[in-house]
């Protein structure tokens, strides 16, 4: 067909779940690419889009070179690929530019753009510095960015790194370039000025996979469209046949309902009243309300000051003015310890950092936060804890070889689920859930949602903290929208919760 | 079944990481008791034991510091303040013997405290604070001595240190208690599990509702009292208060909480492994005074064991 026209592609890709160095984990057949197709023209934009945990990220780190495939076929210019790292994909001609920012904050503009490729003067072994100021000015001005390339990278805002970045993956020729959601700090000026370059590249012959989660920009830019979901190839389509609802349905694929259980009953009693609390010196002030048995969701785009808001609630972050009332008692310097003994739970939105301690056995794990319980006559009563720990396995279904296996040998998912048990042992009244969902399996997904049912269901109060959509749409029973670090809506009526209404309170 | 094989293979692999101190105390034990002249004796063994008795105390505090991932480079000053503080007490001024000791235990306590509160609240790293405060201590030491010893100290001081029993003394009936007190802490209470969360990964404890500023200042306070104890009895073992004893056990004791298998990362660390480590330095220190080799090559060998002893980590976490 176009296969001469194709400078990628990509056949069955497998890829299992895989550790911080991109091998396999043991004893796991999660596979978080399944048989995956991906195809490239020459000069073209092609959008990468699919949901959180969709396998996008992972598809771009094998074309990137950072981890290798488990199976499949992988062309790259007709030949078959294989990159040793991501030094090696880029001298062959593919850069990245990351999500992340990849900058040495120490150094100038010009020393990162440069980093790794330092011209070196005439007959010698010395960096020409000089030469590096030269050509960066050069490249930043001909992109039409006022840049100095002396200042120093930490004095940048972040949407001006992230232009340091495009324009150090540009100063290497490449043919493909990978960026993944690389508008989400910039503002509409800068992105009008990136889309100038991306048609640029374009004219030049030189492909860019864009990877996105703004609808609006993508019809102006892409030429071809994948969908991933669930690690599984959903179809490409030409942005000439560019269509919402399409788009949605590939994305999401599934009757929402499905999903999620909903058994719970909400009642009147309030359990948590947020007034006019400030998590910032100048962000507006926030008030909300959360009801006994009744499952709150807190929607908003990632820095909206969701985690910002849950962690001022429980006590780890200094917020300035306003009341917290948890029971109708105001809170004053509350601590983790009294807030948990109380019954207030924040599950925290990132399970490695400050979830679960990963070196840890389960039941170890498990109990964290609630050592009292199993500490009778001044020891740890081993067989309680194994006790409390085997029924909360079964509860959530958590596949383990023993109690004692440790955390980081399992799967996302599974991990999840204990961090779950270690707060629902604890007996909690309030559960802040920050992303209880992210980066974990379909499977894992549903179960987590009928966790949190059944709590509600038992007279718990929760709010639910999460950027996916759906999700948000088929647990909650009231949504609350924050955006610029305050509240910018409530939705109260069931019937009106949709993606739209959603989206239009996070554009402030 | 195949997973019966896995299962014993995976016994033994856990044996050999959680319990790896003993293997190495045996093997060296028997290489030692083979191809060392006398060191195959009764007398030598106890011998050792007594030895290793004081620095067991002083691993003990470092391994529930290097549990959090900090370090105590403060620790063998400590020795040097509170041996002649003790001594002050005892010979100088003539105060009771139990009152004497309380008060060298407070200094150490007054120590651990401040090291703790510029780690936890000024957030000054361990290494650079304990370094700091190491020199301080000393300086301290030397200033109440004025540079010199305080000799013959009163018999019944001694008593608590030398009182024999069946080849052993009470400074090895001490240590034990010291033993079975930190084995409690560590593996029975609810101490040692959440400083093994501290030590793994510290915000994940705090938002567990753990204690943690509480808890990091805590371990410094441990270690530096049982270093104040440690000083207390290396004064009666010598029959000497002198500002500068112990000044090269820091070094000594984190090596064998190494050996006995703690983390210099943090998480990691038993009681066991701690006294075993220690009892497999003294093997070799003993060798080499039995060999007639120069000290000097048994400091040279701690610096290559405690760097085999991380490397050898490395390998079991397979970062190498």
């Amino acid at each position: 067909m176009e296969s001469d026209n194709n400078i990628i592609t990509m056949d069955h890709i497998d890829k299992y779940i895989f550790d911080a160095y991109g091998k396999p984990l043991h004893g796991t057949n999660v596979k978080i690419l399944d048989d995956v197709h991906f195809d490239m023209r020459k000069a073209e934009v092609h959008i990468l889009i699919g949901e959180n945990g969709a396998g996008k990220s992972t598809l771009m780190k094998i074309i990137g070179g950072l981890i290798p495939y488990d199976s499949g076929t992988f062309t790259y210019m007709s030949k078959p690929a294989f990159f040793k790292g991501p030094k090696d994909s880029l001298s062959q001609g593919i850069g990245f530019v990351h999500q992340e920012l990849n900058l040495c904050q120490n150094l100038s503009v010009a020393q990162n753009i440069f980093l790794g490729s330092e011209p070196l003067k005439k007959n010698s072994r010395f960096i020409d510095k000089d030469m590096i100021y030269e050509k960066s000015a050069a490249l930043l001005a001909s992109l039409g960015f006022e840049i100095d390339p002396h200042e120093l990278t930490s004095n940048l805002s972040t949407a001006q790194q992230q232009i340091v970045e495009i324009v150090k993956v540009l100063s290497y020729n490449c043919k493909v370039i990978i960026m993944d959601e690389p508008t989400a700090s910039l503002t509409q000026k800068e992105i009008d000025k990136l889309f100038g370059i991306i048609r640029t590249l374009k004219e030049k012959g030189i492909s860019v996979i864009y990877i996105s989660h703004r609808f609006e920009e993508l019809k102006e830019i892409g030429d071809r469209l994948t969908v991933l979901r669930d690690g599984k190839y959903i179809g490409t389509i030409d942005m000439v046949d560019f269509d919402y609802d399409t788009i949605i349905h590939m994305m999401v694929g599934r009757k929402l309902g499905a999903m999620f259980t909903t058994n719970h009953k909400t009642t009147t009693d309030e359990v948590l009243r947020v007034e006019n609390l400030k998590i910032a010196q100048r962000t507006a002030p926030i008030s909300l309300h959360v009801n006994k048995g009744e499952i709150v969701g807190l929607s908003g785009l990632v820095g909206a000051g969701r985690t910002e808001l849950a962690k001022s609630i429980f006590g780890v972050r200094q917020y300035y003015g306003g009341k917290i009332l948890y029971n109708g008692k105001e809170l004053i310097h509350q601590v983790p310890k009294k807030l948990i003994q109380d019954g207030l739970i924040y599950l925290s939105e990132d399970r490695k950092v400050e979830g679960c301690v990963l070196p840890m056995q389960i039941d170890q794990n498990m109990t964290l936060a609630a050592l009292h319980q199993i500490f009778k006559n001044g020891y740890i009563d081993k067989g309680k804890e194994r006790n409390i720990c085997n029924q909360s396995v079964g509860e959530l279904g958590i596949v383990s070889q023993s109690l004692q296996q440790k955390c980081n040998t399992l799967s996302g998912g599974n991990q999840q689920k204990v961090v779950f048990a270690k707060w629902l042992i604890t007996e909690p009244k309030l559960m802040i859930l920050d992303e209880p969902t992210r980066g974990i399996d379909v499977k894992a997904k549903a179960d987590i949602y009928k966790i949190i049912d059944d709590m509600a269901s038992k007279g718990v109060a929760i709010l639910f903290i999460s950027s996916e959509l759906p999700e948000i749409i088929g647990m909650c029973d009231r949504i609350y929208v924050m955006a610029g670090g305050t509240i910018a809506g409530e939705i109260i009526d069931k019937k009106s919760f949709t993606q739209e209404k959603i989206l239009s309170y996070t554009v402030t | 079944m195949s997973n019966t094989r896995t299962e014993t293979s995976n016994v033994l692999v856990r044996f050999l990481k959680t319990k790896g101190s003993i293997v190495i105390f045996i093997v060296f034990w028997l290489c030692a008791s083979l191809f060392v002249d006398n060191f195959f004796s009764l007398d030598n063994n106890l011998l050792i034991i007594k030895q290793a008795a004081i620095p067991v105390i002083c691993c003990l505090g470092i391994t529930v510091v290097l549990m959090t991932g900090g370090i105590d480079l403060s620790l063998g000053y400590t020795i040097g303040l509170s041996s002649i503080v003790v001594g002050i007490f005892v010979k100088t001024l003539h105060m009771p013997i139990p009152l004497s000791i309380l008060l060298t235990l407070l200094v150490g306590l007054l120590v651990g405290i401040m090291n703790g509160v510029i780690i936890q609240v000024l957030k000054v790293p361990a290494f650079i604070t304990t370094l700091g405060t190491g020199y301080v201590i000393y300086g301290l030491a030397q200033i109440v001595s004025s540079g010199s010893n305080i000799n013959r100290l009163p018999a019944n001081f001694r008593v608590v240190g030398v009182t024999p029993i069946g080849g052993l003394n009470t400074t090895v009936l001490i240590a034990l208690c010291c033993c079975v007190l930190f084995y409690y802490l560590l593996h029975m209470s609810t101490y040692g599990r959440s400083l093994q969360a501290f030590g793994f990964n510290p915000n994940a404890a705090k938002m567990s509702g753990i204690d943690t500023p509480l808890l990091n200042i805590s371990v410094y306070v441990l270690c530096s009292v049982c270093a104040a104890l440690a000083g207390v009895l290396l004064t009666i073992r010598v029959n000497c208060a002198q500002p500068t004893m112990g000044n090269d056990m820091t070094f000594e004791v984190i090596t064998s909480a190494i050996l006995g298998g703690a983390s210099l990362f943090g998480g990691i660390g038993t009681v066991i492994g701690s006294v075993f480590g220690v009892l497999s330095l003294k093997i070799i220190e003993n060798c080499i005074n039995l060999l007639n080799v120069s000290y000097y090559t048994y400091q040279a060998i701690q610096s290559i064991i405690i760097m085999l002893a991380i490397i050898f980590e490395n390998v079991k976490n397979r970062k190498l």
